[in-house]
């Protein structure tokens, strides 16, 4: 695909996906019926589980392209990789900030030492050391192939993070949607749930395709000026 | 250097998302008042600026990452340019 149709697909999707995250704000204070034992701290489970979503959406296209990359050396792939993982940390930002926030009210704590909360960290610590070990190489292809090899391990954590939950005693809620029964939220909060999920990764897509036509655009502006000297 | 319009451009689009945001809580906080709140739910709307801080977190990182996206694109068309 041309930088021109990446940056008009990654402009559709992102603009989209910011009106329906502005309809989930907006219906997550006025529409959703207040979870009883919690009241209006719950409506933060809205933003912070789409966040999740997205952010474990990303690290998983940055492991899935690293590989890709490490196995065939094209620079799509690593381009691909880089804006995942960008997209990944702010989104993982989100969730490791919006989580304390609830839990606050509900455990009396911003941060607790427990199996999730601790994996979720290290997550983006090994996110952050993959943009440290890109840009502190100063050979530039060795930089992308140490940070593809931090972007693979790095998303070796996700499975685990998911079923921490399960395997260890944990503060932390047991799955109400992803799980063997039935999703266990009530209508209208998996209605919008979902609707949030959506809205995130659209948001997501869009935003990782700009990012990508920039990062394309970039090589090819590097690869102008190198002809230009010689 | 910001231009003049620019500055102004920014000071409202922050103005607009302070305003969004600020009345966002404050009718959400009202809200909760309707028949539908239960009991136990009233008693716990005190930490309604976790709820605030919240959002207003998501809503700057989102934007701030949009924004980032959208500088460093027209500085690269630029330097295409010159």
């Amino acid at each position: 695909m041309s930088v021109r149709g990446l940056r008009i697909g990654g402009t559709s999707l992102a603009v989209l996906g910011l009106l329906l995250v502005g309809l989930v704000f907006g219906l997550s204070f006025f529409w959703v019926s207040t979870e009883a034992s919690q009241g209006i701290a719950q409506r933060i489970f809205y933003i912070h589980v789409p966040a999740a979503w997205v952010a474990f959406l990303a690290f998983g296209i940055v492991a899935l392209t690293s590989a890709m990359y490490l196995w065939l050396r094209d620079d799509r792939l690593d381009r691909a990789a880089l804006a995942a993982a960008e997209g990944g940390m702010i989104f993982a930002t989100i969730m490791l900030t919006t989580g304390p926030l609830w839990g606050k009210i509900a455990w009396g704590t911003y941060w607790t030492w427990e199996p999730r909360l601790t994996l979720t960290l290290l997550l983006w610590f090994i996110y952050l050391g993959y943009f440290l070990v890109r840009s502190s190489s100063e050979n530039a292809e060795r930089g992308k192939r140490f940070a593809a090899v931090v972007g693979i391990v790095g998303a070796l954590d996700i499975p685990l993070i998911h079923l921490s939950v399960v395997w260890f005693r944990s503060l932390h809620p047991q799955p109400v949607v992803v799980k063997p029964d039935a999703p266990s939220l009530p209508g209208d909060m998996l209605s919008l749930l979902m609707l949030g999920l959506l809205a995130f990764t659209l948001l997501f897509f869009g935003l990782f395709l700009l990012r990508y036509a920039l990062e394309t655009l970039r090589d090819a502006a590097d690869a102008r000026e190198r002809r230009a000297t010689t | 250097m910001l231009s003049k319009r620019s500055i102004v451009i920014r000071s409202g689009l922050v103005a607009l998302l302070m305003l969004l945001v600020f009345s966002s809580t404050g009718i959400a906080q009202e809200a909760t008042q309707f028949p539908q709140a239960t009991a136990m739910g009233q008693q716990s709307l005190k930490p309604y600026w976790h709820v605030f801080i919240a959002y207003a977190i998501a809503v700057l990182l989102i934007l701030g990452w949009v924004v980032s996206i959208a500088r460093r694109l027209a500085s690269l068309e630029k330097r295409i340019v010159d």
